[in-house]
């Protein structure tokens, strides 16, 4: 396959704040938004995941400014997700900087709005972000709100149907191992690869280099979608992380700790290693 | 027939019949305890205020090390006594007793009324992070008459389990000759109670052994239940299965001497949602797979299937629901704001746990007629009214 | 970041703007660039710039309709005959061509032969959209070949999105080709002053801005 594998870093934005959860739970703030987007552009990132996390409770998205922000100097796809109901919300985060935008509640609510929107913006724009938690009986169910509120939907049929419906991508968040640096369960993604026309990207629980490895080796997914590997290893390289509002708890970064279950990687680390083991990913220019 | 409750519930008499919010997080007034300031401000504020701005955290750690030096025992036995329910608060001070202060923690748990799976499997988890566990469970026959008691007479089931909660690590403590038990967070002031109490590094023995819990003793509660209830009889118990609901006498802890109950959270500044964090990482804790119901929150008080009935009982007392809680303590926290709050309220506050509601019955040994005419007696009469055949709250959050 | 300050005045480009774009990224990258960027429908402003890009995503026919209901089909035409530099991205550089068969059969701009298809109708086991980072090898590899853009690495990765592809009459305006799931498709054209991209070069990092800043530069 001559399309190389996409190394996303996927930003979970709160108000002013990055933030980062485990299992998709708590607002942990990093640090500024922008200012690790820049760190990633500059790093070699393939294209960049912005998720307003609180946007689902207000039935918005907020994004608009930061997207305005990264749109004048970063020059990748990005794709916005959180909280985006109608095809007026896409049209104005698209007009604001976006080239996709990421649906998870409307589509479930109403999924007529995956086809609306993929007549009117082209299926490519328009993403459906499945949170998948694993139940009693070994299925995967889908959620919504950050893994919050069950639908009641299994993954795979639900995954599917979406693609039928006109979904350009399939993002699964693996809500299990998000945030844990555990690393995927292999079998699930197969077996929706497998089934899918449509480029699937693969979020949730790379603890290291190996995980990314390992996944491609196995299945070749389109994307991976890396949060906690990259951002607690951006924290101790930036020197100036952006400033503090008065939103947010700053505790984690005052300590200066590192997570004892993350390998520090950098993207250019990543793809270094990738490319050493012969995995087609496109190579980066680092700037320092 | 109708239920009628008696009066051995003080709390409820004390309470302002016009509600308010503070104007900063989004508690009510409504709770026992609180106090609010002429500008509107809740004491769980201040005291966050002064957690913020009032206090040399790096002195309150030398304070602990101190205490823990003055404790600390050389010949590997036991030197501190963690109460726990294998959740994010107590699984976390225990670990840092241990891994940090070489401290030898010993885990004392008091069983939840009714285990969910994650709990169990979080309880296990905190074992296998590297503490010896004692784990009590009462007698159950008569917990769940005990149980029902509390449910009709001081609306909240759940209180049997608060009496051994608090007494059952110091039974442990003077039966075992550990002299020190440390809880993770000071409730009254966390939780915005009684300020007398906020900045103390323990409550001490003779002050909390004599406290009544809701305005009543156990042994004044298991008499009005002997004489009142026809379900609850001497039968029912032998003496020593109440040895765990009442802590030992004073004379006992002081002869133990077991000075009171210390707090983890005056030494290290409290932060539940740095806990789950911590305990991720640390002792394999894991959230609650799904949304726990009446609030937004995934890692919070997850062992107990009944610990729903709880919260929503005392949504019915005091119109203040597991949501507005949670949520007013993360406002205090940081992590999210007052608006977000308001948001979250008008999604979950008062959403009924029906999950387990058959099994609660069940427990109970009661029918849900009779589960909606005692909850129907706990209405506060200046917070609900009936709409249209529904009760609804007269005074909601804006 | 390659800027061009220039002493006089600054290179105008005009971004045609018909209601199916993300405009906003091609402008910031021109702008960044030190050109002086010109998001219009209006004729005449196109027909004055030194530049100009056709952009686009979204489906054919849409684009199509748009294009008619803003009367912008000859102001098109118009700036190609005037030699100036033009480029057409994505959609836009599909539109130049004959016609497509995407969602219904639609007559494009004409202005290459050839026709845009579909990759599901090689093969339905094709994924589709084409989505992400491909590269590009250079079609004529003569030595007695001027290379119209010689800062283009052969065997650069640029950003692909899209369903259709290209398949134009003439070979000779092929620049680049991509390979996609086994078939070899044309990624990139160029004749004369008119240069089209299946990828985004505003999408593409570095590389893909400085190719913007080779097309435009004088």
């Amino acid at each position: 396959m001559s399309v190389a594998v996409r190394i996303i870093p996927k930003l979970d934005i709160k108000g002013p704040n990055l933030v980062k959860g485990v299992h998709l739970e708590g607002l942990r703030v990093l640090g500024k938004p922008e200012v690790f987007a820049k760190y990633y552009y500059e790093q070699g990132a393939d294209e960049l995941f912005y998720q307003d996390v609180v946007a689902s409770l207000y039935g918005r998205n907020s994004l608009q400014e930061i997207i305005s922000k990264t749109a004048k100097e970063i020059f990748i796809p990005l794709t916005v997700g959180g909280g985006i109901r109608t095809i007026e919300d896409i049209s104005n985060l698209l007009r604001a900087g976006a080239d996709k935008v990421s649906i998870n509640t409307a589509a479930i609510e109403n999924p007529g709005l995956i086809t609306e929107a993929s007549n009117i913006f082209g299926a490519s724009t328009i993403v459906v972000s499945i949170e998948a938690i694993k139940q009693a009986d070994g299925r995967y169910f889908a959620f919504t709100d950050n893994g919050r509120n069950s639908t009641g939907k299994e993954i795979l049929s639900w995954a599917k149907e979406a693609e039928l419906l006109g979904a350009g991508e399939i993002v699964i968040t693996l809500v299990d191992s998000e945030g844990t640096g555990k690393g995927f369960d292999l079998e699930i993604i197969k077996k929706i690869s497998n089934s899918l026309s449509i480029p699937l990207v693969v979020h949730g629980g790379v603890g290291n280099n190996i995980h990314v490895y390992d996944l491609l080796s196995y299945v070749p997914v389109s994307g991976i979608a890396i949060s906690s590997m990259f951002h607690y290893n951006t924290i101790h390289h930036l020197r100036d992380l952006g400033g503090y509002e008065a939103e947010g708890n700053i505790d984690f970064l005052k300590s200066n700790r590192s997570l004892s279950f993350i390998q520090n990687t950098s993207i250019g680390q990543l793809k270094d290693y990738l490319i050493e083991k012969n995995v087609n990913c496109r190579k980066h220019e680092r700037k320092n | 027939m109708s239920f009628q409750r008696s009066n051995i519930e003080k709390q409820v008499q004390n309470i302002p019949t016009e509600v308010k919010w503070c104007k900063k997080c989004v508690i009510s007034n409504q709770r026992p305890r609180i106090i609010f300031d002429s500008n509107g401000i809740c004491s769980g504020c201040h005291n966050n205020e002064f957690k913020e701005n009032g206090i040399d955290w790096k002195k309150r750690e030398a304070e602990l090390v101190e205490l823990l030096d003055q404790h600390r025992k050389n010949d590997g036995s036991w030197d501190v006594i963690v109460p726990s329910s294998g959740g994010k608060d107590s699984a976390y001070v225990a670990h840092q007793l241990r891994y940090k202060y070489g401290m030898n923690p010993l885990t004392v748990t008091w069983s939840p009324l009714m285990y969910t799976d994650i709990g169990r499997e979080n309880f296990e988890s905190a074992i296998n992070a590297g503490f010896t566990n004692i784990l009590c469970t009462p007698n159950g026959k008569f917990q769940r008459k005990l149980a029902r008691l509390c449910f009709e007479e001081l609306g909240d089931a759940f209180h049997v389990f608060v009496l051994g909660q608090l007494s059952f690590p110091f039974q442990m403590a003077a039966r075992l000759g550990v002299k020190l038990v440390m809880y993770g967070e000071n409730g009254e002031a966390e939780y915005a109670g009684d300020p007398i109490y906020a900045d103390k590094p323990f409550k001490p023995s003779e002050e909390w052994v004599t406290q009544h819990f809701k305005g009543v003793t156990f042994r004044d509660l298991l008499d009005f239940g002997l004489k009142n209830k026809d379900y609850l009889s001497k039968d029912d118990y032998c003496e020593s299965d109440l040895n765990f609901y009442q802590p030992p006498t004073l004379e006992e802890l002081n002869k133990a001497g077991i000075k009171g109950m210390h707090f983890y959270s005056y030494y290290h500044k409290w932060r539940p949602q740095e806990n789950y964090y911590y305990c991720v990482e640390h002792t394999g804790f894991k959230p609650n797979p799904e949304r726990s119901e009446g609030t937004y929150s995934k890692y919070a008080s997850l062992d107990d299937k009944f610990d729903g009935f709880h919260y929503y009982l005392r949504f019915i007392k005091f119109g203040l629901g597991r949501c507005m809680e949670d949520a007013a303590h993360e406002i205090r926290d940081g992590h999210i704001t007052r608006e977000e709050g308001i948001a979250l309220m008008k999604r979950y506050e008062g959403e009924f746990p029906k999950k387990y509601f058959k099994e609660f019955l069940e427990y109970l040994d009661i029918s849900e007629e009779h589960f909606w005419n005692v909850v129907d007696t706990w209405r506060a009469p200046h917070l609900w009214e009936k709409k249209n055949g529904e009760w609804v709250l007269k005074q909601p959050i804006l | 970041m390659l800027t061009v300050e220039s002493m006089k005045e600054k290179i105008k480009i005009a971004i045609i703007d018909y209601n199916m774009s993300n405009i906003f990224s091609i402008k910031n990258a021109i702008d960044l660039l030190g050109f002086e960027s010109l998001v219009t429908s209006d004729k005449k402003e196109i027909l004055m710039a030194d530049g100009a890009i056709l952009p686009g995503v979204g489906s054919f026919p849409e684009a199509m309709k748009h294009l008619y209901d803003r009367k912008l089909i000859n102001p098109i035409e118009s700036f190609i005959s005037s030699g100036k530099p033009f480029l057409g991205i994505c959609l836009g550089f599909q539109l130049m061509f004959e016609e497509s068969n995407e969602f219904e059969n639609t007559m494009g701009l004409g202005i290459f032969n050839g026709k845009v298809k579909n990759f599901q109708d090689i093969s339905s086991e094709i994924k589709v959209p084409h989505v992400g980072w491909n590269f590009v090898s250079k079609n004529n590899t003569q030595s007695n070949y001027k290379d119209p853009l010689p800062k283009l690495k052969n065997k650069e990765h640029f950003y692909f999105v899209h369903s259709c592809y290209v398949d134009p009459t003439e070979e000779d305006i092929v620049y680049t080709t991509t390979e996609y799931s086994g078939n070899r498709f044309t990624s990139s054209v160029i004749s004369n002053n008119i240069f089209g991209f299946q990828f985004h070069p505003e999408k593409s990092g570095p590389e893909g801005i400085g190719l913007l800043n080779e097309i435009f530069k004088k």
